[in-house]
């Protein structure tokens, strides 16, 4: 059964992260000195202090040395996180599942025995997934046949001694700068390998022919319109150059010419929960600043709370935090109960992504009604509110957009997928 | 109804037009991004454009100014506005005054301000109103309640009225030359029946700017915090009567209730000028365009409520232009409503844009339609979106 009882293990990993959150995030990623000027560099200080926590091994089975929580509880987690600083919950929500997916699922024991005892002795130790190659499919098609694959441009060459030599760029990979292990999707050329197709490759960070460059040292880039753009994401994305990279034979993840992470279901499937409950956390701490504020502040003769204009917008914040939060538990109930869809149970839509889309479109709403309660204040830059906006109006376009979100829900309506 | 434009109302707009292209598009997001909210502001387009006759479009011939008719002040704005929105206001909120002290001041009071207003390109205006402790109650102030509203003491002492206190949100306060400055004149009635208005030189001994404010939109539009420790002002500077300070504004200048509606469609037009080039850059195959729907529908709601919202400017602008005609200073009873629709339309329509150029999903956004959206919600906040709503349906129910 759907069972909306939290474990004692839950409450009590709400609570210390909450905590952990007023004592050591907020007072820094609050302090005006941090919210105004435009650059916000990673707190890699904070994020030493929440691996030793736990956080960065959160999703990681407990027989190998994580802390084995499950969707739904990693969701409570990342909003707890995210209502700290949206970076740092976005940086352990993609190293925490990629733990999980790599060593728990993918990589064989071999692999395992190589990458992690690294993987646990160190608090710096990140993981990234590099898919996405610069100048993507822009995924506008609509009921239209997809043609797979196309977009892996990064080839591996298989050597005389079966190791591989992999060349090309992957773009906006999440973590890269900070990944000390990074699994590449790559083609490999089918006149060597028999077989061809797209498959996984484990890199280390340490490997020459490999660079990583920080988007935020490349710089503004002109956007398609020439004009200057803005980096436009959470967390912290790097662009991964490979040239004439060698690869040891035995780092290929899963079979030759079948990949692993196929589809992106297991990886990228399991962490939109997680990001949707980040966005949750960004309108919920966007909302508690706005009750403590309307408590305070006097206008009109009362406190402004007492104004029914203003109790009604906290009401309206208030009904769309807790349906959001109803559909990313339930999206993540459902990964962690894959049988409840398979005996009808639950509908065969991707809740996940209804979930990312519902939860992104009316967390953007609560961000600006919360502004709103804080009058002239609200739009100050010493002030977290114009940062919480910022955060939310992110999620509205990122990953796969709402838009193309919506594509997809609908080909699965139609019969299409 | 005629909505053709006179010659003279054209020529100010491609003027306006012109400008906004050739001077204040270049500028504007290079500014917008400077962190410090002091080094946003720039003199020297204040200046091009005070020659130009932007900063003194407003006033009348008669004191040495351009005496442009509201429409064309509606079509100036909305011009300037599509270049650079809070350049634009720079420029208007000096309008918003010159137009009070036209109507309300003495002769010997226009005399003394306006004419060394008109000959000076760097000379601005601004009104401090808002206190850290009177927001709304600044603009919607309860009628029962003394303790709410303006704190800001005003004495008099023989000839001179001596100002303590603060005032905050200030636009244009660490650049202005003249405030408009609210006053507390008795603290025992309320806000409506104990403030007063002065007319303070920004050099006066005592009158100090604390914080420029950093804020998330309009950044190029500077507001400041103001400190008065023991200012000297001359009787001769009141404006209107004593005590009577929420009367000296007037229930509604006309200009006031297109002015922020009017901004608002210069952030429109250029919102719909960047996604209509998006589209045609990113697909210049037109089938590829055909074939996207989402696109389409996005596109044609925003090129419709932009149109909406030139009507509803122009309609108040021009009944307002029918009116002065008739020597009435006023607009229709449906015009305060403008602004609030302006705020939703404003929001929307930039909104769109950024979906236009994000809806694919990017890692990296167009830096001008962020700027877009960032200055948009500004209408939310300038002068209380809510308490605008509030005061527009009391106003027009006449209570």
């Amino acid at each position: 059964m759907y069972d909306l009882h939290l474990t004692a293990e839950q409450l009590e990993f709400r609570d210390t992260v909450r905590d952990f959150v007023e004592r050591e995030i907020k007072p820094i990623a609050l302090h005006p000195n941090r919210l105004e000027p435009f650059e916000k560099p990673l707190l890699l200080d904070i994020l030493d202090k929440a691996s030793r926590m736990g956080l960065r091994t959160l999703a990681l089975s407990q027989e190998l040395g994580g802390a084995g929580a499950d969707n739904l509880t990693s969701c409570i987690v990342m909003e707890e996180l995210a209502a700290g600083d949206v970076d740092i919950a976005a940086t352990l929500a993609q190293t925490s599942t990629l733990a999980r997916v790599l060593f728990d699922q993918a990589m064989t024991p071999e692999q395992r025995t190589r990458f992690l005892p690294q993987f646990l002795a160190d608090d710096r130790y990140h993981l990234a997934f590099a898919d996405e190659e610069p100048d993507p499919d822009l995924r506008w098609k609509y009921y239209r046949p997809t043609v797979v694959e196309t977009d892996c441009r990064t080839t591996a060459v298989r050597q005389g001694n079966g190791d591989w030599v992999v060349n090309g760029v992957k773009a906006f990979v999440a973590n890269a700068p900070i990944a000390k292990l990074i699994a590449v999707q790559v083609k490999i050329d089918p006149k060597t390998s028999g077989t061809g197709g797209v498959s996984t490759l484990l890199v280390s960070r340490d490997t020459p022919g490999l660079t990583v460059r920080d988007y935020k040292d490349i710089g503004r880039q002109a956007g398609p319109d020439g004009g200057p753009s803005l980096l436009w994401y959470h967390g912290t994305r790097g662009e991964v150059v490979f040239k004439d990279c060698r690869v040891p034979a035995n780092y290929l993840l899963g079979k030759e010419g079948e990949n692993a992470l196929s589809g992106a279901a297991q990886s990228v499937q399991r962490g939109i929960p997680q990001f949707a409950a980040i966005n949750i956390g960004i309108g919920r701490v966007a909302y508690e600043a706005a009750v403590d504020y309307a408590k305070l502040r006097v206008q009109g003769g009362r406190h402004i709370i007492e104004h029914q204009a203003i109790g009604t917008i906290l009401a309206d914040i208030a009904i769309k935090l807790e349906v959001a939060r109803n559909t990313v538990w339930k999206a993540a109930w459902a990964l962690d109960h894959p049988d409840a869809v398979a005996r009808r149970s639950l509908s065969d839509l991707s809740l996940q992504t209804i979930a990312k889309v519902f939860t992104s479109e009316v967390l953007y709403e609560v961000a600006l009604d919360a502004q709103e309660c804080f009058g002239g204040m609200g739009v100050m830059r010493d002030m977290p509110l114009p940062k919480y906006v910022h955060d939310a109006r992110i999620f509205l376009h990122s990953g796969e957009s709402n838009s193309v979100a919506k594509f997809r829900i609908a080909e699965a309506v139609a019969g299409f997928r | 109804m005629d909505f053709s434009l006179t010659e003279e109302q054209r020529a100010w707009q491609l003027k306006a037009r012109k400008f906004a292209q050739e001077e204040l598009r270049p500028i504007s997001l290079q500014r917008d991004r400077i962190a410090d909210p002091r080094e946003t502001f720039d003199w020297e387009i204040i200046k091009k454009g005070s020659k130009l006759g932007f900063r003194t479009a407003a006033l009348a011939k008669e004191w040495g100014g351009h005496g442009v008719d509201l429409v064309t002040q509606a079509l100036v704005m909305t011009e300037l506005a599509k270049g650079e929105s809070a350049i634009a206001k720079t420029f208007s909120q000096c309008w918003k005054w010159t137009h009070l002290i036209e109507a309300r001041c003495t002769p010997e009071q226009k005399e003394r301000f306006l004419r060394p207003f008109a000959a000076d390109d760097t000379y601005l205006l601004g009104h401090a109103g808002t206190e850290p402790s009177a927001g709304s109650d600044h603009r919607l102030p309860p009628d029962d309640d003394p303790k709410a509203g303006w704190k800001l003491k005003a004495e008099r002492k023989g000839d001179e009225w001596i100002l303590n206190g603060e005032k905050c949100f200030i636009a244009n306060g660490s650049v202005a030359k003249l405030l408009f400055v609210g006053t507390r004149t008795n603290p025992n009635v309320s806000q409506k029946e104990g403030t007063t208005v002065f007319l303070v030189p920004t050099n006066t001994p005592g009158l100090k700017v604390g914080r420029v404010f950093n804020k998330s939109g309009w950044r190029l539009y500077q507001n400041a915090e103001l400190i008065f420790e023991n200012v000297r002002v001359p009787h001769a500077n009141l404006v209107g009567e004593v005590n009577r300070g929420i009367y000296s504004r007037g229930t509604s200048h006309p200009f006031g209730d297109f002015e922020l509606g009017a901004n608002a469609l210069g952030i429109c037009d250029a919102a719909v000028e960047m996604a209509i080039r998006h589209v045609q850059t990113r697909w210049p195959d037109a089938k590829y365009f055909i074939d996207n729907q989402t696109i389409q529908l996005k596109l044609s709601e925003m090129r419709m409520l932009t149109e909406a919202l030139r009507s509803f400017v122009i309609r108040v602008a021009g009944e307002g232009l029918r009116l002065a005609a008739e020597g009435e200073a006023k607009t229709g009873h449906y015009a305060s409503f403008l602004q609030n629709f302006a705020t939703d339309v404003v929001q929307r329509v930039t909104l769109l844009n950024m979906d236009i150029h994000g809806g694919a999903g990017v890692m990296t956004m167009d830096a001008a339609a962020d700027k877009l959206v960032r200055d948009a919600v500004i209408w939310t906040h300038n002068v209380g979106d809510s308490v605008q709503r509030m005061r527009a349906i009391r106003q027009n129910m006449g209570l």
